[in-house]
């Protein structure tokens, strides 16, 4: 799937030396500057782990002795997307990026860059609000919260599970929004409600739709999705399936989507 | 000994404090574009294969008529040389368009109308999209990048191309020529030729303007058709989407090869021998033996 699974994978130098070339920011709204810093990697090293080591000792490639490069990370085992960031110019985990990957001989360059999609809260730090601000718009649970016990719900088949698990693997990491041309940084909340939506709002609104108790909400999810900022927004550049760190089919997401949108629109011109 | 936990108090407008109601998407007070979102996407969607797609795929069959219709055309009197049939043929074809399809000038203003539509809409939603084939250059990105670069660039051209040959703004034909349906393939050569004598630099120019406004065009339109498909919801797996690309290819290659032999048909023809046969064809004995055809 990615370049460095087709390659063949080149045995890393041991004991080498390899560049972060790193995007920094002091602040939001402050300017963006770039920093060199040298890292002495051992065997089976992560993006993080070296974050660590610059943390630990922040001196730059020039001697400079500067503020601790601040990044944000959770699980690292690439399940929670908290640690998303564009590395080499493209958009991953950085747990998940391993040192002899990407950097196998001495004196390597890698640059780290935060997502450009999202406001920057500091370094490699971004403000994900949107991203979560969105799945809420089109309701992405499923309604239970009652004032009595409903019982046990729909029974789901095999084959529904196995159609819509790997929907349910989405981390809200941000990668299909940071790749996606029609996705665009939008500091202005007012104007979130009218932006692109995004693709991984599109796929959870089909996995909620999908889902026997969450198809009670299915009305008002393809309300919204049907509206500015939703589904048709989608400029069919597919550049999120590309690189969703979980392989989820957003693509077909989206045209799953499109479909239930068209019918709704049928249905709401005859009936609503 | 008590457990406290402290957690810093969530900004008013946190996300989860906001809800979103069905009257803020859809408040009265919004803008024309916002209140019938659905329905102009969607007919932006539909008005480039119905009418306007439909009518690129006609255009580019009675073009290249004057191709293919050596093989289609019977043995005429008029032609002489069988290199001549296919440019009777496609006298004949835009003779029978010009005279015989009913209200063809409502027909034509309702196909303007329509590309206006799908590309002033087509701007407006540009306008929303960026640029990152730099560092996504997957071939489903550049497609998304050149579907608006052609549509930018095919305007020009769908202008150019109807002002100068059906408006008759000659003064931007090299060598002034006006097109005539009664001349239509002899003028035509001309215009893509530069003049009645030989081959211009000025004609050339426009020739690769055709040649490129034409192969935009089509990738424009198998590529949205594509798209279209999508945005419908009519291929949702990524196998059937495959499928469907092999087809909208299969389409706008056909659509290319048709519009570029059409191109090196006028380009390659003698506007002083096409003209003798249209002359012919155009004789009152002729017309008259044509009309009766049809």
């Amino acid at each position: 799937m990615t370049a460095t699974a087709q390659t063949p994978r080149r045995t890393a130098t041991p004991d080498r030396t390899v560049t972060f070339r790193i995007k920094r920011c002091d602040g939001p709204g402050k300017p963006s500057y770039w920093q060199d810093f040298r890292v002495k990697v051992p065997k089976n090293s992560n993006v993080i782990s070296c974050l660590q080591q610059i943390a630990a000792e922040p001196v730059t490639a020039g001697g400079e002795r500067v503020t601790p490069v601040v990044w944000d990370s959770g699980c690292l085992e690439e399940v929670c997307g908290a640690c998303t960031m564009v590395i080499n110019g493209k958009v991953r985990q950085s747990c998940s990026c391993l040192i002899d990957d990407y950097a196998p001989a001495d004196g390597d360059v890698i640059t780290l860059e935060p997502m450009s999609k999202f406001p920057v809260v500091r370094d490699l730090w971004v403000d994900r609000s949107r991203l979560f601000h969105n799945l809420a718009r089109i309701k992405a649970w499923v309604p239970i919260d009652g004032t009595y016990d409903l019982g046990a719900g729909p029974k789901e088949t095999p084959a529904s599970q196995a159609t819509h698990y790997v929907l349910s693997t989405c981390m809200s990491c941000g990668c299909c929004l940071e790749a996606c041309p029609q996705f665009n940084l939008e500091e202005d909340r007012d104007q979130w409600d009218s932006s692109f939506i995004g693709a991984h709002a599109i796929s959870q609104a089909r996995l909620f739709n999908a889902h026997p108790t969450g198809s009670e909400l299915k009305p008002d999810r393809l309300d919204v999705l049907m509206g500015e900022g939703g589904v048709n927004d989608c400029g069919n550049a597919q550049n999120c399936v590309q690189v969703c760190p979980k392989h989820i089919p957003l693509t077909e997401s989206i045209a799953s989507i499109g479909r239930q949108v068209t019918l709704h629109a049928i249905s709401k011109f005859f009936r609503g | 000994m008590r457990l406290v936990t402290v957690a810093p108090a969530l900004p008013a407008n946190f996300y989860w404090n906001r809800t979103v109601t069905q009257a803020e998407t859809s408040a009265p007070n919004a803008g024309f574009m916002a209140r019938h979102y659905f329905l102009l996407r969607r007919l932006h969607s539909l008005s480039g294969i119905v009418p306007i797609g439909l009518f690129l795929i006609n255009h580019l069959l009675t073009n290249s008529s004057a191709a293919w219709g050596i093989l289609a055309s019977r043995e005429s009197e008029h032609s002489g040389s069988w290199a001549m049939r296919g440019f009777e043929y496609f006298w004949k074809e835009v003779r029978w368009i010009n005279t015989q399809v009913p209200n063809l000038i409502l027909i034509e203003v309702a196909l303007w109308g329509a590309i206006a539509f799908h590309s002033i809409l087509g701007f407006y939603y540009a306008a929303t999209g960026s640029v990152n084939t730099d560092r996504y250059a997957y071939q489903g990105n550049w497609r998304y990048r050149l579907q608006r670069i052609s549509g930018y660039l095919g305007i020009l051209f769908i202008f150019y191309h109807v002002a100068t040959l059906r408006w008759g703004w000659t003064f931007l034909v090299p060598g002034g020529t006006q097109w005539s349906q009664d001349f239509a393939a002899s003028t035509l050569a001309m215009v893509l030729r530069g003049g009645s004598s030989g081959i211009t630099f000025a004609g050339l120019a426009v020739s690769l303007a055709y040649f490129l406004g034409v192969t935009l065009l089509v990738f424009h339109f198998a590529n949205g058709l594509w798209t279209a498909a999508i945005t419908w919801g009519i291929t949702i797996s990524a196998n059937s989407q495959r499928r469907f690309g092999y087809a909208c290819f299969g389409l706008g290659a056909a659509m290319m090869l048709m519009g570029w032999i059409s191109i090196f048909t006028f380009l390659v023809a003698d506007p002083a021998k096409v003209r003798e046969v249209e002359t012919r064809l155009g004789s009152p004995r002729a017309v008259a033996v044509q009309a009766g055809d049809k």
